[in-house]
Formats: structure tokens, C-alpha cells, sequence
């Protein structure tokens, strides 16, 4: 499969405060949803400044759309829409001047689809940005992001902030984005429901390195989380075990096939996993 | 390069028209006054081109206020374009200026007469404007890049007295050169000089504010 998205060994040590971004490689294919977890700190927004070259790797490559982007490389950024978590745009602007910088700045920019997408989401055309709600302001962006006709949409906790039923709102807006086969999505988020809900794959990163890229499917019908007592615990064969947490009277001890554990491990409660669970297990558990 | 004009209109419009509504009132005012207050044309002609490419520089501190300064970088721009669009709106808010001082001196000159002693004073007084001015623009920019916006206050601050001290050197060194009192075309020969040092320093500036804008990271 074709990606859109190459991160190849990618890596960036900011010395002052001691964070290394540490040989990051994922890709994402075209036509899917990727979103890409990790606690505060783990490098999620250094990963996409690398990407969108406002922070400038150390090493490694970046390919968008196959190829390494170089500042001169505006055709590459035509194709591509960024959100922000927040204050994408100047507050003093209204919704009218957004639409008249944009439309200097992109090719594409479609104003009758800009208009759709305000009208869609209730904004105040005339209002300044800086009086709009969070939860509107993101809406704006996000309606930005996708009026030029973006081919890649990578948004930095772009959900975060939102109500749920903006979330749904704003959650169906992607995945109506990407019926389109060309189209993809990098979606970093602290709310994992909402990749429950639209991604294809997961990465996990922690402290700059990356855990692991899992599709939404092996998640849900192949990894799971058997519930262990200490004896069952240290009966398991380690092969097995990816991460575990010990918790009160139990361990946590995730599994790569959940299936193959049930039939093994005959007296253990195994449950499906959720990218919660998972990052937990990940992220505080002890990885084998 | 149109979408980054645009962007930096909005930001100083909102400071250019209270400044252009109060400098208005004020060349109306030196227009009824005429040449009787000549200190008054020269205060006036001063502040009126410094104050729009004041307003102008100022103004690239709003957009790191915002994501929009990190947001651009992710705009099918170069990043030498978005520095050749605060260099270039700096000249526009400069040619502001100038027309409105050229404008009221002008009408001054048509209803009352001309207000100083020499023909070269209105040249040196344009020249001293659009000096400060560019002086101010080519030191502040890259000044600010690379100094970070948590000290813009103070870079602007620095760019306009060492713009108002570089053209004092420059009028000192120009006398120090020409006996005084100085002929007509050693006066112009002089503000010929300065306006070319300001010209030159603008335009080197430019490569340099790119260069260092070309490391930032955000």
C-alpha cells in the first residue's frame, strides 16, 4: 500500500530541555485516519513540527505524498491543511478576512465550500475570532483546513476542548473527508474515543520513541488484556506478554493475540482492549 | 505572497486608523496654522512616517500572539516570502507617511507660503523620515527573530533610538566632511547619502532577517 505519509528515523533533541524525539518511524497509508497517542510530552507536536518543518529535524526523512518537502516546496504544502489545538488565527480577524488571506495563500481555496462549512458549523461570520467559543474557534480552523482541498489533514489535538456533540460533529467531517481514497488523516489526540471511533491506526509514542502502530482491527479483534493473579502471572510464558501492570491483586498483561491466550492460558479472564487501556498498559506498565 | 499582505493589513489597520484619523486632524490643523510654527511642519512630517512604519513593524509582534506565525509556515509559502511581506508592507506604511506629510506640506506651502529658510530643508526633512524609518525597519526585523517575541517591546524599542542615533552619526559625519555653511548641492549630496545608507541597510537587512528566519523553530 502507497503511503501519503513517511516518518523514517526521525529524530530532534532540544538540549535545553533535555526532550530527544528518538528515531520516530511510522507511515501512514493513503485513504486512512491515523491517530497518534501519547501522554503530555511524549513528542506528539515535535513529531508534527518535524513533519511540517517548522521545527527542524535533526535526522531522518519525512516523505509527504513520496517526497521529502524543502521549504521551496510549496506545491507540497497546497495539498496538506494543519489545525492546531488553538488560536490558529489572528483574533482580531473576522471570518471574512480569514477567507480573504486564505484565498491569497491558496491555489484552491474554495470560498462557496468555506461558507458551507460556517453555515454547517453556526459561526458568527461578522463576529471577531477572539469573541468565538474554543470549541467554534476550532470549528473555524478546522473549516480553513479543509477549503482548499487538502489531499492530507494532520491536526494537532484539534478535539480537545470540544463537547461531545461538537466532537461527533466534528469527527464526522473526517470521516467524510477520507471517503475520498486519496485523502488521510493524522489525527493527534489525548481523546481516545474519538480515534476509537474514526481511526485506522494508532501509533503509540512515549517519552519521544515510539511504542507501536496498531490498525484499529488488531486492536479490537486481536489484542487484548488478560486479568491475572500473581500465580497465573508468572505461569505465562514471557513470549507472550507485551506489557503488563500490576494493579491492587492484579495484573494487567497485554496481548498481541487474544485469542491464542484464551485457548493457552485456559483459567485467565481475558477482555478486549481499549487505546486507553492499551497506552496505560504502554505507557505506565512494565514492557517485556 | 497576496494572502501575507492581506494578513499583515489586518493587523495594522486597526492601529493605522486611529493613527491616520489623529494625523489628519493634525494636518488640518498645521494647514490653518500655515508656516507660522515651522517647528510644528517638521514635528509633523517626522512623526507622521516614522509613526506609520512604527505601526507597521509593531504589528508583526501580533502574529506570534496567536498560532498564526507557526500556522503560516504550514501555507504553500516560502519562509523568504513571509519576510519579504513584512519588508514590503513596512515600505507601503512608508509611502503612507510620505503622502500624508507630502500632502500637508504642500497645502501649507500653496496657502501660506514656504515655511523655512533653504529649499533643501523639506528634502532633508523627508530624507530624515524615510531614514529613521528604514533604519528602524532593517534593525528591528531580524532583531526580533532572532531575539523572540517575549522581548519585542524592547527591540522596538532599541530599533527606533539606534535608527534616530545612526542618522545623527550620519548628519555629524556629513559635516564633519563639508565646510560649513553647506551649499545647496552639498545638502543634497548629504541627504543622498543617508537616504542610500538607509536604502542599502533596508535591503541587506533583508537576507539577514530570512536567514535567521529560516532557523526558527516554533
Amino acid at each position: 500500500m502507497e503511503n501519503i505519509l513517511e516518518v523514517q528515523q526521525v529524530s530532534k533533541t532540544f538540549p535545553k530541555s533535555n526532550f530527544t524525539l528518538d528515531k520516530l518511524s511510522f507511515a501512514l497509508p493513503y485513504g486512512a485516519i491515523m491517530g497518534f497517542v501519547g501522554e503530555n510530552g511524549a513528542g506528539k507536536t515535535t513529531t508534527i513540527g518535524c513533519i511540517l518543518n517548522t521545527i527542524h529535524k535533526d535526522i531522518g526523512n519525512v516523505k509527504l505524498f513520496g517526497k521529502e518537502m524543502l521549504d521551496g516546496d510549496t506545491d507540497i504544502r497546497e495539498r496538506i491543511g494543519v489545525v492546531y489545538d488553538t488560536d490558529n488565527f489572528p483574533g482580531f480577524w473576522t471570518v471574512k478576512q480569514l477567507s480573504r488571506v486564505m484565498a491569497g495563500l491558496y491555489k484552491n481555496w474554495d470560498h462557496a465550500l468555506f461558507q458551507k462549512y460556517i453555515e454547517n458549523f453556526h459561526l458568527p461570520a461578522t463576529q471577531k475570532i477572539k469573541h468565538y467559543s474554543r470549541g467554534m474557534s476550532m470549528q473555524l480552523a478546522i473549516a480553513a483546513a479543509l477549503s482548499h482541498h487538502p489531499k492530507l489533514l494532520i491536526l494537532d489535538e484539534a478535539t480537545s476542548g470540544l463537547d461531545p456533540v461538537m466532537r461527533d460533529e466534528i469527527l464526522d467531517v473526517f470521516l467524510e473527508f477520507v471517503q475520498e481514497e486519496d485523502h488521510s488523516i493524522l489525527l493527534s489526540s489525548h481523546i481516545t474515543s474519538d480515534l476509537e471511533k474514526v481511526a485506522d491506526y494508532i501509533t503509540f509514542i512515549h517519552n519521544g520513541r515510539l511504542i507501536t502502530t496498531v490498525s484499529k482491527n488488531d486492536l479490537a479483534y486481536h489484542y487484548a488484556v488478560m486479568r491475572c493473579k500473581e500465580s497465573q502471572f508468572l505461569a505465562l510464558d514471557p513470549c507472550d506478554i507485551l506489557a503488563c501492570r500490576k494493579r491492587d491483586f492484579q495484573i494487567d498483561v497485554l496481548v498481541a493475540d487474544g485469542k491464542k491466550a484464551e485457548r493457552k492460558y485456559k483459567d485467565v479472564v481475558i477482555d478486549h482492549v481499549s487505546v486507553d487501556e492499551m497506552m496505560l498498559l504502554l505507557v505506565k506498565g512494565e514492557r517485556i | 505572497m497576496k494572502g501575507l499582505m492581506k494578513s499583515n493589513l489586518y493587523a495594522t489597520s486597526a492601529n493605522a486608523k486611529i493613527f491616520s484619523a489623529v494625523m489628519a486632524l493634525l494636518g488640518i490643523f498645521m494647514i490653518v496654522m500655515g508656516s507660522k510654527i515651522p517647528a510644528l511642519i517638521i514635528g509633523y512630517m517626522l512623526s507622521v512616517m516614522v509613526g506609520f512604519s512604527f505601526i507597521s513593524i509593531a504589528s508583526v509582534c501580533k502574529d506570534s500572539t496567536a498560532k498564526w506565525a507557526k500556522h503560516k509556515l504550514t501555507a504553500p509559502l516560502k519562509r523568504a516570502d513571509i519576510i519579504k511581506s513584512f519588508f514590503a508592507s513596512q515600505l507601503l506604511w512608508l509611502v503612507m507617511g510620505m503622502t500624508f506629510a507630502g500632502t500637508t506640506v504642500t497645502l501649507c506651502i500653496a496657502l501660506h507660503g514656504y515655511p523655512f529658510d533653504r529649499t533643501t530643508d523639506i528634502f532633508m526633512l523627508f530624507v530624515v523620515g524615510i531614514g529613521v524609518s528604514l533604519f528602524m525597519g532593517a534593525i528591528f526585523f531580524p532583531l526580533f527573530f532572532l531575539g523572540g517575541d517575549e522581548r519585542n517591546e524592547v527591540l522596538l524599542i532599541v530599533s527606533i533610538l539606534c535608527s534616530i542615533g545612526i542618522i545623527i552619526g550620519l548628519i555629524i559625519l556629513i559635516n564633519s566632511f563639508f565646510p560649513s555653511p553647506m551649499n545647496t548641492l552639498q545638502l543634497i549630496l548629504g541627504g543622498t547619502i543617508i537616504l542610500a545608507c538607509s536604502i542599502l541597510t533596508f535591503t541587506l537587512s533583508y537576507p539577514l532577517t530570512v536567514k535567521i528566519f529560516k532557523r526558527k523553530e516554533y
